[in-house]
């Protein structure tokens, strides 16, 4: 845009900022009551509060705002990192006293002489019972 | 974020432009006026929170956009109206041979008709630029009242208007040149 417009432009922009003057009053004051219907209707700030995890809270409650991060973090991964080794341990030693007493099992019935059918048997057990009268 | 006191000042420094850029659009004062009332409530309610810096932005984008609104509805109403009468247009084209001795007779008793000489020809001239921008393609006169009248910048009114910072540049120019031309026309140097 040349200069000889901008000089156009801006004496335009004057006379319309003159001719604002010629506004009634009426429509001034309607724009009044606008305003203000406009500022009674205005958008409160909304406040943010920021919450942080109980656990970061509990080991990172002594450090500065701006370094719990990581610290927060590692609170939480802690605890779930001990109860899941805990899990894993208990299932561990579950499977292998379950494991200890199947073997203990097997090796007496391996070991008895009479086989397994003979408890089955209906007369053998009341031998076994009038044997132990 | 915007006080209210940046709030309010803002909106009591651009309540009368806003007004006159939608009377230049809608050529109503009582829509420009509802218009005006919404784009404030609009702004103070949506944006209320921004930072000051953007609210000349934003609220010409609002303004933009309810006269754009107004002028939907305008042409769903026009739609009913037109199937039940085909007349009562008269009043619109009315608009467009404006003529300086009628609204100088209209004047007539009013502070301008009782000044000097000097004070009628000013108000004359200004009555006549304001026809003129009124005349002026829509976009056209979007691009000049902001990016002159507003002062705001190109880019500011390529956000406002929704278009490209070359698309203002092109408006700005257009309009500037129609107006001059339409101005020198009726014996107006400025």
């Amino acid at each position: 845009m040349t200069t000889k417009e901008l000089q156009f432009a801006y004496k335009v922009k004057l006379a319309l900022d003159a001719n604002l003057d010629n506004l009634s009053e009426d429509t001034l004051q309607h724009l009044s009551a606008a305003r203000r219907v406009a500022m009674a209707r205005k958008k409160k700030a909304v406040v943010v509060r920021v919450q942080q995890p109980v656990l970061a809270g509990a080991l990172g409650g002594t450090m500065s705002s701006e370094s719990p991060s990581w610290l927060s973090r590692l609170g939480v991964a802690v605890p779930l990192l001990a109860g899941m080794i805990l899990f894993a341990g208990l299932y561990q030693h579950e499977t292998a006293k379950r494991v200890t007493d199947l073997a203990e099992i097997d090796a007496a019935v391996l070991s008895d002489e009479l086989p397994l059918s003979a408890y089955l048997d209906h007369g053998f057990n009341a031998f076994l019972a009038e044997k132990g009268e | 974020m915007a006080t209210d006191k940046e709030l309010s000042d803002f909106l009591e420094n651009v309540e009368r432009r806003a007004f006159k850029q939608a009377v230049y659009a809608v050529r109503k004062d009582e829509a420009a006026l509802d218009i005006v009332q919404d784009a404030m409530i609009k702004l103070a309610e949506k944006y209320g929170d921004k930072p000051a810096d953007e609210l000349p932005m934003l609220f010409q984008r609002i303004l933009q956009n309810t006269i754009h609104d107004f002028f939907r509805r305008e042409k769903v109403r026009n739609t009913w109206v037109s199937l039940f009468s085909s007349f009562g247009h008269g009043g619109e084209e009315g608009q467009d041979d404006f003529d300086v001795l009628e609204s100088l007779e209209s004047a007539q008793g009013t502070e301008a008709a009782e000044s000097s000489a000097d004070k009628v020809e000013r108000q004359q001239t200004l009555m006549q630029i304001d026809a003129e921008i009124q005349k002026l393609p829509t976009r056209q006169r979007e691009a000049f009242l902001m990016r002159y009248w507003q002062d705001m910048d190109v880019a500011e009114t390529a956000a406002a208007m929704g278009c490209s910072e070359g698309s203002v540049k092109t408006h700005c120019s257009r309009a500037t040149h129609a107006l001059a031309q339409a101005l020198r026309a009726k014996g107006i140097t400025l």
